[in-house]
C-alpha cells in the first residue's frame, strides 16, 4: 500500500511537471492581464519542438530551448491579436490550440516513433535514500528538478521586484502605468511571450523527460487543466505548484493500479483530474475570484461579442 | 501575419466619415486582405514542409469542388456545424462563451445512441429517431447548464468550466463505448450497435443528404427570428451589452443567461444526435472529429451572426472534406487543414473588424 502511494506521488511530480510549467506561464500572464487559452498549444508546440531538436542534434538540453522558443512564439502571435488588435481572448486563445494541433500534425508526422535522446533520472545523492520524500521528489531527471526553483523564483520576482511590480499593476491597473511612462501593452505582451515560454519548456519536459515520444495531441488537455489551475490556486505560484501535482498524481493513479494488474475502465478514472478541478472551482470559485487581477476580472465578466 | 496589416489601413481615411460605399468596400478589401495573408502564410509553411503549395492547393480546390458526391459531403458536414455554431451565436448574444459545443455534441450523441440501444426494436423506428432526437437535445442542455450553473452559483466563467466539461464527456463516451454499451458483435474498433435502419434520419430524395439539412436550416433562421424579432432576442442582447443596466432595469439577468446557455447546449446536443442518426449510426471513438471546435470558430468567423454561420459552416465543412483529399493526394496529415483554419481564423479575428470598434 505504501509503494503505491509512492509510485502514484512520484508519478504526480513528474506527470505534473509539464502541468505546472504551463500554469505557472499562465499565472504570469494573468497576472498582467490577459488569459491564454493558446496555452494548450504552446504546450503541444512545445512538446514537438523540444523533441524535434533533441532528435536532430542528439541534445536534449537544445530541445528544451527549442521548445521554450516555440512556445514562446505561439504566445508572441496571442499577444499582438490580444494587445495590438484588440481581439477577443478566449476566440484568440482556442484558434492557436487549433494551429498548434494543426503545425504539430504537419511537422511532427516525421517523428511519430522516431528514437531521440532524452532525459533519464538522477538519484540525488543522500537524499534519494530519504523514506517516501526520496523516492517522489529526488530520484526523477533533471528538468523536473530544475523545475523545483521556478515558482518560488517568479513568487519573489512578482513580489520583490521592480519588473514584477510593473507586471502586477499591468494586470491590476494598467491606467497608471503611462503615467509613469510605462507602456502597458508591451508589459502584458513581455508576460504573455514569457508565459508561452514556460509553457513550451512544460511541453518538452512532456516528450524528453515524461513520455519519451512524440504523437499527435499527446498533451491531451493539460494546457487547459493549467488554465483552470491557475484560478484556483487564486493566481498564486506557490499554490499552483501543489494543484499541478495534484493532477499529476491524479493522472498517474490509472496507469500505477494498471501496472499492478488491477483490472479497470481507464476512462473513468482519465475524467477524474477534470471533474475534480469543477467540483473545487465550483466551491471555491467566489472566493477565490475576488483575488482575481482586477483588469482579469473585466476579461472573464465581459461579454465575448466584441 | 503582420503584413496583412498594412494593406489594410490605408483603405480608409481616419478623418473623413466614409461613405457607406466606401465602408462596404474597405470592409471587403480587409477581409480580402486577410484572407489572402492566411493563405500565404499557408503555403509558406507547405514550402517548408516540402510541399509544393500551388499543387496541394488545386488539388485541395478541384478534388472538393468539381465532384457531386463530395459536394454532398461538404453539405452533410455542414450540418451539426450549423446546429453546434448556433450553440455559440445564442450564449455570446448575451455575452457568453460557450466554448463547449464539443462536449455537448458528444453528450447529445451519447444520449441519442443510448435511447437508440434501449428502443430500438421495440418501438417503431419513426418514434425512436424522434426520441432519440430529442433526448440528445436535452442532454446537451444539461451539459451546458452545468456551466451555467457553475456560472451562477459560484461566478467561475464559462469558457473555462465548458472546455474542462468536454473533456468529461469524450471520458463518457469513451467509459461507454469500452465497456457497458460495447457491441459483442462488432470487430476492430470497439462501438455501439449501430441504429437499425428505421430509426436513421432519412435522405432527401435522389440524394446522399440526411433530412438533417432542413433541421440546420429551420434552426438557423429559427435563431435569427428569435434574436432580431422577439423581446427574448432583444432582452439577450441588452444583457449581452450590459448586465448591470439590464438588471437596473428590470431584466431577469440569471434567468436570461440560464436560458441562452440551455438552448445553445440543446442545439449542440441536437448537432450530436443529428450526426450520430444521420451519418455515424454507432458511438465510436473520435466520433465528433472536433465539429464542437470547428463550430465554435465558425461562429467567431461571422461574428456570432446567425444567417452567415451557414456560409462559414459550409466553408469550415469544405475545408475539413479538403484536408481528407489531402492525405490521399499528397501524403500530408489531414489535421493540416487545421493550420489553414487557425490562420485564416487569427486574420479575421484580428484584422476585419470595423474601424469604430477598434478603439
Amino acid at each position: 500500500m505504501s509503494d503505491l502511494i509512492t509510485d502514484v506521488l512520484s508519478g504526480g511530480v513528474r506527470g505534473g511537471t509539464a502541468i505546472m510549467l504551463a500554469a505557472l506561464g499562465e499565472t504570469l500572464a494573468e497576472r498582467a492581464g490577459v488569459v491564454n487559452l493558446g496555452t494548450e498549444g504552446c504546450l503541444l508546440v512545445g512538446a514537438l519542438a523540444g523533441y524535434a531538436v533533441a532528435a536532430e542534434t542528439g541534445n536534449p538540453w537544445a530541445g528544451l530551448v527549442a521548445g521554450a522558443l516555440a512556445g514562446a512564439g505561439l504566445a508572441l502571435l496571442h499577444a499582438a491579436l490580444v494587445i495590438w488588435r484588440r481581439a477577443d481572448q478566449f476566440a484568440t486563445g482556442l484558434t492557436l490550440m487549433f494551429l498548434g494541433l494543426g503545425l504539430t500534425s504537419l511537422f511532427g508526422a516525421a517523428y511519430v516513433g522516431k528514437a531521440a535522446p532524452g532525459f533519464a533520472p538522477v538519484e540525488v545523492p543522500l537524499l534519494a535514500d530519504l523514506p517516501l520524500l526520496g523516492p517522489v521528489l529526488f530520484q526523477h531527471d533533471p528538468v523536473t528538478y530544475a523545475s523545483y526553483l521556478v515558482a518560488p523564483l517568479m513568487w519573489w520576482w512578482l513580489r520583490r521586484t521592480r519588473s514584477g511590480l510593473l507586471v502586477r499593476t499591468a494586470g491590476e491597473r494598467a491606467d497608471v502605468l503611462p503615467l509613469y511612462g510605462y507602456r502597458a501593452g508591451l508589459i502584458r505582451g513581455s508576460a504573455v511571450v514569457a508565459g508561452g515560454a514556460l509553457a513550451g519548456l512544460g511541453g518538452a519536459q512532456l516528450s524528453t523527460a515524461y513520455a519519451h515520444a512524440w504523437f499527435e495531441g499527446m498533451t491531451a488537455g493539460r494546457g487547459f487543466i493549467a488554465v483552470a489551475l491557475v484560478i484556483f490556486a487564486a493566481w498564486r505560484p506557490l499554490r499552483v505548484v501543489a494543484g499541478a501535482y495534484l493532477f499529476g498524481a491524479m493522472l498517474a493513479v490509472a496507469p500505477v493500479l494498471q501496472a499492478r494488474g488491477h483490472a479497470l475502465n481507464q476512462f473513468a478514472l482519465d475524467a477524474l483530474p477534470f471533474v475534480i478541478t469543477l467540483l473545487i472551482l465550483a466551491v471555491i470559485g467566489r472566493r477565490t475570484l475576488r483575488a482575481a487581477p482586477q483588469e482579469l476580472r473585466r476579461v472573464f465578466e465581459s461579454s465575448s461579442t466584441s | 501575419m503582420t503584413a496583412t496589416a498594412p494593406a489594410a489601413a490605408p483603405v480608409l481615411p481616419e478623418t473623413t466619415a466614409p461613405s457607406r460605399g466606401r465602408a462596404a468596400l474597405s470592409a471587403a478589401g480587409r477581409w480580402a486582405a486577410a484572407l489572402l495573408g492566411a493563405l500565404v502564410l499557408f503555403c509558406l509553411l507547405l514550402a517548408a514542409k516540402g510541399a509544393d503549395p500551388l499543387a496541394v492547393l488545386s488539388g485541395m480546390v478541384t478534388s472538393t469542388l468539381t465532384s457531386p458526391p463530395t459536394l454532398e459531403q461538404i453539405a452533410i458536414k455542414a450540418v451539426p456545424l450549423v446546429l453546434a455554431a448556433l450553440a455559440v451565436v445564442i450564449p455570446a448574444r448575451a455575452g457568453l462563451t460557450n466554448v463547449g459545443g464539443e462536449g455537448q455534441v458528444v453528450i447529445g450523441a451519447v444520449a441519442a445512441a443510448g435511447i437508440g440501444l434501449a428502443l430500438d426494436p421495440r418501438l417503431a423506428g419513426s418514434l425512436v429517431l424522434v426520441l432519440l432526437l430529442a433526448g440528445g437535445a436535452l442532454a446537451g442542455a444539461a451539459w451546458a447548464g452545468l456551466a451555467a450553473a457553475l456560472r451562477l452559483t459560484a461566478g467561475v466563467n464559462e469558457a473555462v468550466t465548458t472546455l474542462l466539461l468536454n473533456y468529461i464527456a469524450l471520458d463518457v463516451l469513451l467509459y461507454l463505448i469500452y465497456e457497458p454499451w460495447k457491441d459483442p458483435a462488432g470487430s476492430g474498433q470497439p462501438a455501439t450497435r449501430p441504429l437499425e435502419v428505421a430509426a436513421r434520419l432519412p435522405l432527401l430524395a435522389g440524394t446522399a443528404v440526411h433530412v438533417g439539412v432542413i433541421v440546420a436550416l429551420l434552426a438557423a433562421a429559427g435563431t435569427w427570428f428569435a434574436l432580431r424579432r422577439t423581446a427574448f432576442g432583444f432582452r439577450l442582447g441588452v444583457v449581452g451589452g450590459n448586465p448591470e443596466a439590464a438588471g437596473r432595469a428590470g431584466l431577469p439577468v440569471r434567468r436570461l443567461l440560464l436560458t441562452a446557455m440551455l438552448v445553445g447546449g440543446a442545439l449542440a446536443g441536437l448537432a450530436g444526435a443529428v450526426h450520430l442518426a444521420g451519418v455515424e449510426f454507432k458511438l465510436r471513438p473520435g466520433l465528433t472529429t472536433n465539429i464542437g471546435y470547428l463550430a465554435f470558430l465558425a461562429s467567431w468567423l461571422v461574428r456570432h451572426r446567425p444567417l452567415p454561420v451557414i456560409g462559414a459552416a459550409l466553408l469550415l465543412a469544405g475545408v475539413t472534406i479538403a484536408g481528407d483529399s489531402l492525405q490521399l493526394d499528397s501524403g500530408l496529415p489531414a489535421a493540416t487543414v487545421h493550420v489553414l483554419t487557425g490562420l485564416v481564423l487569427l486574420a479575421v479575428l484580428g484584422w476585419t473588424r470595423r474601424k469604430g470598434s477598434d478603439r
